[in-house]
Formats: structure tokens, sequence, C-alpha cells
């Protein structure tokens, strides 16, 4: 059996993943070419590759992705580059935690979108305001969850540090750290994603570069074929953030059982 | 106890209060009044009582996690590393570390730097009988499996006292036994000082040389008893009449505890 053999090859995961990508783009073809609704409204797949293929072909597409990247990349490396140490220093130290907590809560607690316009005034147009935006989408994500993890970290796994005459700093490096991991990689994961919706929302807002501004450009002139090619690069942006994280998670977590399947 | 004999353990007129935050008035609770203990060096002593007697907060004191507020704890000082080591009530071992890893944790904590840890922990891995499988984590280990690494880190660090915190209280009445019989084995191997906590009579007296026996409110020792059993034992012992005796005897010192015991624990 050929299928058999196909499903081996790819695993079962990424097999069925695939049989139910091909049959949304089957049924979403067949019925745009059967007329069941307007074509021009929400396009449909051979449109939507021969547009994608014009625009990677001219090269229209690759400076708005790179803008996009390069403004995601930098937002989310540094939500994480201070967002876990600050993770880390709240959830190990009570004071610092009563001192921020409340003004964490009320930011994380403000849509992002509502502070564009602000960010707008003070970082200017370019760049460094999506950076800042990014930053903020992600940063409230990897600290809350980092500091939740520090803040569950067993009693009687510390217990074991102090029972054995161990330092503060070794309970941190074998018992604080390792426990924390997975809350850290949760907060990554959703980081990750606010971070992307980050991109798209300042972009819509004001922008006149990046894959966000292309899609706002696009569906101005009602060009849905290439509407649908921008979030397509989102969605499969996306999905291998999603895959990397995995990645991620089976390097450092052997020791978790659910992973094991 | 003759004077001539090394006592590993001195407890002095050992208290301890807690504040009830529950009350109004911040009334205060005993759980440990006038403690005297005396362990000699080699000796396999039991603390046995009903839950809320103080035993546990005894081990505790001795390790050090928590302080008494009055009285004295002396241990038999050694030469180098710690002269008491823990076995906590279930496993506690950390589940990102190997076998080897959890055993060789004590070291770890008194300085020894890793790579040498885990070569000092192979012994004692060794001897509780986990050959084969120094790299599982926890949670691919058998309960009496997790035991047997939280006995081999506590020895691992050959402390001159043992101390045991119902460390078999999470077992099957099966693996228990069993584990019961494996740890005379592996004590008359090191040849250790052994504190061991429970509320098992026959459990203390099977393993034991003396079975102290504490009662609750406040937490307070009622009897000391020598357990007159020859060594070697199997766990055939149990079934003879001179241990029933000892058991016996130890119900009838608890048996009034016990029940106001349970008692309160159903009222909530």
């Amino acid at each position: 059996m050929p299928i058999a053999r196909v499903q081996r090859a790819l695993g079962e995961r990424l097999f069925y993943g695939l049989i139910g990508f091909v049959g949304l783009l089957v049924v979403w073809e067949t019925t745009a070419q059967l007329g069941l609704y307007k074509k021009s409204l929400l396009s449909y797949p051979t449109a939507i590759w021969r547009a994608g293929f014009a625009d990677i072909a001219s090269g229209e597409i690759w400076p708005h992705l790179q803008v996009s990247l390069q403004e995601f990349a930098l937002g989310f490396i540094v939500s994480l580059a201070i967002g876990i140490p600050l993770g880390l220093v709240i959830g190990m130290f009570r004071r610092v935690d009563y001192t921020l907590n409340g003004l964490l809560a009320g930011l994380n607690a403000t849509p992002n979108v509502a502070l564009i316009p602000l960010i707008i005034l003070l970082f200017g147009l370019g760049v460094p305001s999506k950076v800042v935006v990014v930053f903020l989408s992600a940063f409230f994500a990897v600290v809350v969850t980092t500091f939740t993890g520090v803040q569950s970290t067993a009693r009687r796994h510390l217990e074991i540090t102090r029972s054995f005459g161990g330092s503060s700093w070794l309970a941190f490096r074998s018992v604080i750290l390792p426990s924390t991991l997975p809350f850290i990689i949760s907060g990554i994961r959703i980081g990750a994603g606010r971070a992307l919706v980050g991109v798209v929302s300042a972009e819509f807002l004001s922008a006149n570069v990046g894959l966000g501004f292309y899609i706002g450009l696009k569906g101005q002139f009602l060009d849905t074929a290439r509407v649908m090619f921008g979030i397509l690069i989102f969605g499969l942006f996306g999905l291998f953030l999603g895959e990397g994280v995995r990645l991620i998670e089976r390097r450092f977590e052997a020791w978790r059982p659910s992973l094991h399947r | 106890m003759t004077a001539m004999q090394h006592l590993a353990l001195s407890a002095r007129g050992v208290r301890m209060e807690y504040r009830d935050r529950g009350s109004a008035g911040g009334q205060t609770l005993v759980a440990l009044e006038n403690v005297d203990l005396d362990v000699a060096d080699g000796a396999f002593v039991s603390l046995l009582g009903p839950s809320g007697c103080g035993k546990s907060t005894f081990l505790k004191i001795v390790n050090g996690l928590i302080r008494q507020t009055a009285g004295e704890i002396r241990l038999h000082r050694v030469a180098k590393g710690r002269e008491d080591a823990m076995v906590f009530q279930d496993a506690a071992l950390f589940p990102w570390y190997s076998v080897t890893d959890n055993v060789a944790y004590g070291l770890v904590c008194a300085g020894v730097a890793r790579k040498e840890a885990r070569k000092r922990a192979q012994p004692y891995i060794e001897l509780v009988g986990l050959s084969g499988f120094e790299d599982r984590y926890p949670y691919q280990l058998s309960g009496g499996m997790q035991q047997r690494a939280n006995l081999a880190r506590a020895l691992a660090v050959d402390s001159a006292i043992l101390l045991m915190d119902e460390p078999f209280a999470a077992l099957d009445a099966q693996t228990r036994e069993l584990m019961q019989a494996e740890l005379l084995r592996i004590w008359n191997a090191a040849q250790k000082t052994v504190l061991f906590v429970t509320h098992q009579i026959d459990e203390a007296v099977f393993l034991s040389d003396r079975v102290v026996v504490m009662a609750r409110r406040p937490g307070r020792i009622i009897a000391d008893i020598p357990i007159d059993l020859p060594r070697p034992r199997a766990l055939e012992m149990k079934r003879t009449a001179r241990f029933g005796e000892y058991e016996d005897q130890i119900w009838r010192l608890i048996a009034g505890d016990v029940q106001n015991a349970a008692k309160e624990n159903a009222d909530g």
C-alpha cells in the first residue's frame, strides 16, 4: 500500500495534519469554482498561489517580510531577555513581587492596541515603534508565566537542598530553574503568539512597509488573493514558531512523562 | 546506656511552640515539650506515635530544617561532611534528575563536583539494589525503587546518623514489608545510626533496637521500650508470639491517643 508507506515516512501526526490542510484547500477551491460564493471576496487557492508566486518572483514581498521579521525578532528577543530574568526575580523575592504585581497586572490588562498611538508619538513611525509594540505584547506573558513558575516550586523540593546544606545558589540552579522551565517555555509559546499579533496590529495602524502593511494595502485595492497570501505567510510563520518551541521543549524536558508519547 | 558508649545524638529539653494564627489572641500550640533523647552510635531507634505527636517535627529539628523554641540538640561530630542526613517521606526525588544525579545530590550540596559526586554515588546505588537503573528518571521507577534512591542519596553523604521520616508510608503493604527487610540489610552493611519516624507499630518493632513512644497534646515521650529480639531479623519474626507481645504493649500505650486523633480528624 503506497498510502501506508507515505504515512510511515511522514509520521502519523504530520500525515493527518497534511490531510486536513489539503482537504481544506480542495473544498475551498471547489466551492469557489462552482460559484458558491463571490470569488473576489474570499479569493481561492489557485489565485492565491498565482498572486503569491508573482510577488515572490518580482521580489515585491521581500522588503515587507524582512521588516516584519526584524520587528518581530527584535521585540520578542528583548521581551525574553528582560522578561525571564525579571520573572525569576519577582518569583524569588516576595517584596519585589508586592511592589510590581499591581503594576504588571494593570498593564497586562490594558489592551496593547490602545497604547499604539502613544508609542508612535514616542518612538516615531518607523521600525522602533513596532519593536516596542511587539516587546510589550510578549513581555507580560513571559514575566507572568515565569514568576508563577518560580512561585509554584514545590516546597519539599526546596527542603531537600536545605536539608543537605546546599547553598541558595545551588537551590536556584538545581531546583527553581528546572522546575520553572516548563512555565518559561509556556511563556515563550504564549509570548510568541502575542508578539505576532503585535506586529500585525502595529503595522495596520501606521506603516509604509511590512507584512501587516502589505495586507492592509492590498485590502484597500480589493486584491483578496494577496491579502490571503499575506495571511498565509503569517499563519505559516506562527506554525513554524510553534514547532520551534516544541523542539526546545523536547530538548530540555526529557524527564517529563507527558512528552514521551 | 553506659557512659562508655558514644552518642550519635543527644537531645535535652527540646521544646517547640507554634503561634496558632487561627485563634484570636494568638494562642500558643506546644508541638514538643521537654524531649530528652539519647541515641547510641550504631543503634536503630524508632520514634512512634499518632499523627500530631511531633515526631516528624523532632526529626526536622535534628536535621536543622526548623529551629526549636528551646532545648539543645547535640550530634556526634564527624571529620568532614554532614553529621546527619534525611530520608524524606514520599521519596522527594527531583523529577528532572536521573537516579544517579538524585543520589549524588547530597554530595553536590556538600560542595563535591558533580562528576566526582556521581562517581561516589555509584556504590550506594548498588547497595540499595538500583544497578541498571542509573539513568532512569523518577517517573520511570516504582514507589519502592524511588524510596531506594531516596535512601541511597542519604547514605551517600556518609553521615553519622540517618534520619528517616516515615519513608515507607506511601508504599503498598507488600512493598513496605519488603523494604523493611531491605532496610535492615542495608543498615547492617552500611553500619549507620538510624532515627526512624513511623506510626506503624509492627514496623517500629521489627526494625528497632529501641522504640521511643510519643503522645500528643503536647508532643512528648511517654515510654522507651528496648526491643530484645535477635538479629538478623527476617519478616517471619512478625508472626512470633514475642513480637506480638511488643506490639500489644505499645498499642496499649498509644490506643487512647490514636482514638482521640482519629476523632479530631473526623470532626475536621
